[in-house]
């Protein structure tokens, strides 16, 4: 990153000036697109006047009220949302994460003939949109005997395009694991599986928090397939949840703002914690 | 050679993972998606037991319906604005954002947020911040822009256009960070030679910036194209589809076709035609780009 500074190092006589513009111009574009994220922010903190008279001003008188209350739902809508959310997005990278590393490992052994054409197939689930699926989807699990069911949820969501991203992350991550490492482990005489566990997934762990944060954030953060897989009878993820509040009380902004504070703060949190592998995960999940 | 590890550890294949991933990949995608193309032909429903073949008949009834084509002519408005703002406009932050301090660093952790809210909260947010006494016409009263509160979700026109900008202002966060990955892959000395051939800021743009972030390019303009194509919940959340359907996009009418007006039948040949659409653009546009990378 030292490197991009001095490319545009100005030459004019005056650096610290049009630096200092330039700062400053860079801060007014960032708060301005920033604004609704903020206003958000602050009105989780906010009574209903305020957001009303005064959307953008800092929370001032600070009331801690809105997420009390958003807490003391009879109803029990965000506890029970956090739990569900973080019940499904476990569960899901749980079973995600060493099925598509072992599967891409597996891939990665095949003639490139046969990679080929299994790779072909596993793009299929990155294209398709979640809609053109979801009606079969839920057809498939009333079959099952699995419809309106975290299983059910756990399971499409496994199955489906949040696979195929992953094992295209890892295949992607194998290509510069050197061969030699594998080898040395098979002349040692052990089979593939065991090739896997102790030398493949220790190996490939930056890929593995690529799957893990994005495949986390989006499970989280899905609305369509929990909306029509679990269904209102079941309780509710924490994005559903604010769906159905929304319905619920539509102008309450206090209310829904305390809500979404809740339902948003873990996946901020997390983003700005791991932010590093984040954004190096984003090229590297997406230049393939 | 000894071999001291037991046979059964040792011939432990893969196989049997990979079969298990194999499964369930095909129980929720590919026979979903076969089963998807089959319905297409029936009129099947959740309110009857059977089906009946119908050939070609919600293919034809797809060129007829006025609520489709809206809806297709909506997608296509938003997936084409969307795509040029949030590339023009994320490579522009990108380039004012590649600095390699402590404030620009922190601008750029700032300016994904977008992309790490779900769409339901994003529609919520806007949805709060386009209403008659919202944020954005009390500062547009101040600064005297306009008289009277704009109703930006209650025309047809404007609601579209609240849509794309809402839209955009979460690709552009996206865009931002491919576009700064990219920027950062460029060697200095492309620009210093450009300098001492006497290229100014606009050529330096034109002939190093634009070439080396082809790749980058590509990447961000395919995902956006994808995303927008099955957008869903923004619209869910900030109009629902409306005011009359305007805002309705592909995907938020095969869900209703759907679920709300129970025709699976017809939604199956729907669903059809976003997958043949989707298909369709991601090849069209990425041979596009690839050649251009290569040609530039």
């Amino acid at each position: 990153m030292s490197r991009s500074a001095s490319i545009h190092r100005p030459s004019a006589q005056r650096p610290s000036l049009r630096g200092g513009a330039r700062l400053t111009g860079a801060w007014a574009v960032t708060l301005v697109f920033v604004l609704p994220v903020y206003v958000a922010f602050v009105s989780a903190f906010k009574t209903q006047e305020q957001i009303l008279s005064n959307p953008a001003a800092p929370p001032a008188p600070f009331t801690f009220d809105n997420i009390t209350e958003a807490l003391q739902r009879p109803d029990n809508l965000v506890q029970a949302g956090l739990l569900n959310s973080i019940l499904v997005t476990v569960a899901t990278l749980v079973i995600v994460i060493p099925l598509s590393s072992a599967l891409a490992f597996y891939v990665s052994e095949r003639s490139p003939r046969i990679r080929g054409a299994l790779l072909a197939l596993f793009a299929l689930g990155l294209m398709v949109p979640p809609q053109v699926v979801l009606l079969p989807i839920v057809l498939q699990l009333q079959d099952l005997g699995l419809s309106n069911s975290y299983t059910g949820l756990i399971l499409s969501n496994v199955g489906g395009g949040y696979l195929s991203f992953a094992v295209f992350v890892y295949v992607g991550f194998l290509r510069s694991v050197p061969r030699e490492v594998i080898e040395a482990a098979r002349v040692d005489g052990a089979g593939d599986l065991r090739v896997w566990w102790r030398i493949i997934f220790p190996v490939v762990r930056p890929a593995t928090a690529t799957v893990g944060i994005f495949l986390g954030l989006w499970v989280w953060n899905d609305f369509l397939n929990p909306q029509f897989i679990l269904g209102p009878l079941q309780g509710q993820t924490i994005t559903t949840g604010i769906y159905v509040s929304l319905g619920a009380y539509s102008t309450d902004y206090s209310h829904l703002f305390a809500i979404m504070f809740l339902a948003a703060v873990i996946p901020v949190v997390g983003y700005l914690v791991s932010q590093r592998e984040f954004i190096h995960g984003l090229m590297s999940g997406a230049s393939r | 050679m000894r071999r001291r590890t037991p046979l059964s550890s040792r011939r432990l294949g893969l196989a049997p993972v990979a079969w298990i991933a194999f499964i369930l990949y095909g129980m929720f995608l590919l026979y979903p998606l076969v089963r998807s193309f089959l319905f297409s032909f029936t009129d099947r429903s959740p309110l009857q037991t059977d089906s009946d073949f119908v050939g070609l008949d919600n293919y034809r009834e797809l060129l007829s319906d006025d609520r489709l084509m809206d809806s297709l002519m909506f997608t296509g408005i938003v997936v084409v604005s969307v795509t040029v703002v949030a590339n023009a406009a994320g490579l522009l932050l990108a380039m004012i954002l590649n600095r390699s301090t402590a404030n620009y660093r922190v601008m750029r952790t700032l300016i994904f947020i977008p992309q790490v809210l779900s769409g339901v909260v994003v529609g919520f947010i806007w949805r709060s911040l386009l209403t008659q006494n919202g944020l954005l016409n009390q500062l547009l009263e101040q600064i005297g822009v306009i008289d009277e509160p704009v109703a930006w979700l209650g025309s047809s026109g404007l609601a579209t256009f609240s849509i794309c900008a809402v839209v955009s202002w979460v690709t552009i966060a996206f865009a931002t960070v491919v576009y700064t990955a990219s920027l950062q892959s460029v060697p200095r000395e492309l620009y210093e030679a450009a300098r001492m051939d006497g290229t100014g800021a606009f050529g330096r743009f034109r002939h190093v910036t634009l070439p080396m972030v082809a790749p980058g390019m590509t990447i961000s303009v395919v995902l956006c194209l994808i995303t927008t194509l099955k957008l869903y919940d923004v619209i869910a959340v900030l109009t629902g589809g409306g005011p009359a359907n305007s805002t309705e996009s592909t995907a938020l009418y095969l869900v209703n076709v759907a679920f709300t007006g129970n025709r699976f039948g017809y939604a199956s040949a729907i669903a059809m035609l976003l997958l043949a659409l989707t298909a369709v653009v991601s090849y069209v546009v990425t041979s596009l780009l690839r050649r251009r990378e290569v040609s530039l």
